[in-house]
């Protein structure tokens, strides 16, 4: 069933308020993922950038020292600024021709070639972002900035994108998880609303709490619709009253006429005014049945419903029919669980049974087995009515449960043709439904459910 | 018996008047429910006939004041309408029996019969006899003149039915309400089939019918 426990069984959960409302919050956390690893990118190339430009107007400052023997004027300068312990953690190494130190306590060997490189330094084992360049008349100059610095930054903006981003998911899901338990609980009264309406109470509305929400805008609607709707009902009801009273009145004189002119009349008359008696007879059981299926259509028998114990009701009724279905040479085969009990009407549900029964004997031939079986499957109770008789044509099979019509087998025999729709109007009111057994012959099998009383938010 | 008929519909009403007078009944008549419910509360009958539709006050309301006065008067209810909720709604208003129209002058008169001379308030009584016929409730047995006869549930339930109602008729639609708890008319003669083989059990060995049929109307124990 589509209505059953919708969040037990959504089949498309991102669907479900949950659902979307959680795949806005994974997908705002994700955006926050990609704007954070970009940011960090941003942030750390531009940090490098600085760091090589440092090294970059450091070493053009060294290159440009004035001095004849290019060398030792570098040197002086680099000894002058280590000695000054100057903060911005720049090291400095400084070699000749031949590869041999001539100054500066970068503690590593030089890097091959020329240009920016990550410097391994040996004493602390850390690495350095390095600027290599050739001095003029041979030897090689390197000045390497700390990437400490770099590195703290580097954290500290992972730190807060992780923090960012943790924070992110955890609001995601707590506002996804807000608003989809708001709606649900406002779906849920709309939802249980509906099912009661669906059960024949047609005066219950769906719920406005005046905060005029869209909720309550969508529930305004549906009740406008549903006073239309109780409105109309209530004028077919009153049309099929009327009916009733207006013609069944005039029918009723008819008959009553008949009955008195019948026993006044001499044997030859009596005779053609019974005959007109039984058509009148006739019409009217057409409009009792009738009128019979539009009240159990209403839904109103459902007010009266109590526990019956169907098994034994049904049991008692197979019994009650041996006797004519012997006579007339067909074998009924009782596979009744008298266990079976059922929240309903039982008269009703007697003459749902009865139906069928009239019909499996009336319309196969003397010599078919005709099968009676109630049981309980799942909390359902089922009703099969079985014959092995020469069975009907398949597309038939699907009018059947309309008014009206009669299947070619028992065009011959006396009937209007309401029989199964009274049957499947009774399964309904009984929360269930009636339909076409397939297999040999002929059958029909009715489902009966128990009345949901289950909380769908549960 | 002293009948009150309350129904609008003038043919109806005579029609029901008519027939019960030639059987023999005094028989008062109202077109409304207030003209009902004046002549009712002034008492001395012994049934009242109300239709469930009346202009002015209805049946069922009717029904309901009648019962809330203290009036205990047996009452059948006519309808015209599908017969689910209204009986449910007669019967649980303070109506005794309900009828759905059109009905049989026969059943009318049978149902009347019925509810006219019910015993007052007498405790269930555990064996019934008719003539030589005895059946105890209890046990569930059957004797015929000392003879013991043998019947299945429904056949037993059919005889004590026709036997709680000495001397009067009871119809089909009757038996059918009672006995099976039908309020509809099954396609398969449920009710004549278990009569004869009922009869048959009882009959045997005996000259006379232990059942009366009464043509047109319906079945009665002989010799009530």
């Amino acid at each position: 069933m589509a209505v059953e426990g919708w969040a037990a069984d959504v089949r498309a959960p991102w669907r479900s308020t949950f659902g979307l409302a959680g795949l806005v919050s994974i997908l705002l956390a994700l955006a926050t993922l990609v704007i954070g690893i970009a940011a960090y990118e941003v942030t750390h190339e531009a940090l490098e950038q600085q760091l090589d430009h440092r090294t970059a107007i450091e070493t053009r400052a060294l290159l440009a020292e004035p001095g004849a023997d290019r060398l030792a004027a570098i040197a002086g300068a680099i000894r002058r600024r280590e000695a000054e312990q100057s903060v911005d953690h720049l090291g400095y190494l400084l070699v000749d021709a031949e590869g041999r130190r001539v100054a500066g306590s970068l503690d590593g060997s030089v890097p091959a070639s020329l240009g920016y490189e990550e410097f391994y330094r040996h004493g602390d084992a850390r690495v350095s972002q390095s600027l290599t360049s050739a001095v003029p008349g041979g030897g090689r100059l390197v000045v390497a900035a700390d990437r400490a610095a770099l590195e703290e930054t580097d954290r500290d903006l992972l730190l807060l994108f992780a923090t960012a981003f943790g924070a992110m998911l955890l609001l995601g899901a707590g506002g996804a998880w807000t608003v989809g338990a708001v709606t649900r609980a406002r779906l849920n009264r709309i939802d249980r609303a509906a099912l009661a309406i669906i059960g024949g109470d047609l005066t219950a509305r769906m719920p406005v709490d005046g905060s005029g929400s869209e909720f309550d805008r969508v529930s305004g609607t549906l009740n406008r619709m549903l006073d239309r709707i109780g409105a109309l009902m209530e004028n077919l009801r009153q049309v099929s009253s009327d009916v009733a009273h207006d013609l069944r009145t005039p029918l009723t004189r008819l008959s009553h006429r008949l009955d008195e002119a019948r026993t006044a009349a001499d044997p030859a008359r009596a005779q053609a005014l019974e005959a007109a008696a039984t058509q009148a007879e006739e019409l009217l059981d057409i409009f009792a049945a009738l009128l019979r299926i539009s009240e159990i259509e209403a839904m109103g028998v459902r007010r009266h419903f109590r526990r019956v114990a169907l098994g034994d009701a049904v049991g008692d009724l197979v019994e009650s029919y041996r006797p004519d279905a012997e006579a007339s040479g067909h074998f009924l085969l009782d596979e009744v669980d008298r266990d079976v009990s059922l929240v309903g009407d039982r008269r009703l549900l007697l003459q749902m049974v009865s139906n069928l029964l009239d019909n499996a004997l009336r319309h196969t031939p003397a010599g078919t087995t005709v099968r009676v079986v109630l049981d309980t499957l799942d909390g359902k109770v089922g009703l099969r009515v079985l014959d092995d008789g020469p069975g009907i044509d398949p597309e038939e099979a699907q009018r059947l449960f309309q008014r009206f019509s009669r299947s070619e087998r028992s065009r011959s025999t006396a009937g209007h043709g309401l029989g199964l729709a009274l049957v499947r109007a009774i399964a309904i009111a009984h929360h269930g439904d009636a339909g076409i057994e397939r297999g040999t012959g002929f059958g029909v099998v009715v489902h009966l459910g128990q009345p949901r009383t289950d909380d769908p938010s549960r | 018996m002293r009948i009150l008929i309350i129904e609008d519909d003038a043919e109806t009403r005579a029609f029901v008047a008519r027939g019960l007078g030639e059987a023999g009944h005094h028989v008062a008549t109202a077109a409304d429910g207030r003209d009902g419910l004046f002549q009712a509360t002034e008492g001395g009958f012994d049934a009242i006939v109300v239709d469930r539709m009346l202009p002015g006050i209805d049946g069922l309301a009717l029904v309901r004041m009648l019962r809330a006065g203290g009036t205990v008067t047996p009452i059948l209810m006519l309808t015209a309408m599908g017969g689910i909720e209204d009986r449910v709604e007669g019967l649980d208003g303070g109506a005794d029996d309900y009828l759905v129209k059109p009905f049989a002058f026969s059943e009318l008169a049978a149902r009347l019969n019925a509810l006219g001379r019910r015993p007052v308030a007498q405790a269930e009584p555990r064996k019934l006899a008719v003539a030589d016929i005895e059946l105890d409730l209890e046990r569930r047995t059957v004797r015929r003149g000392g003879r013991k006869v043998v019947l299945p549930p429904r056949e037993f339930a059919l005889l004590a039915e026709l036997m709680g109602n000495p001397r009067r008729v009871m119809t089909r639609t009757m038996l059918l309400e009672r006995v099976w708890d039908f309020d509809f008319d099954p396609k398969t003669n449920i009710v004549e089939t278990h009569l004869s083989r009922l009869r048959s059990k009882l009959n045997a060995g005996f000259e006379e019918d232990a059942i009366e049929t009464i043509r047109g109307a319906g079945y009665m124990i002989r010799g009530g």
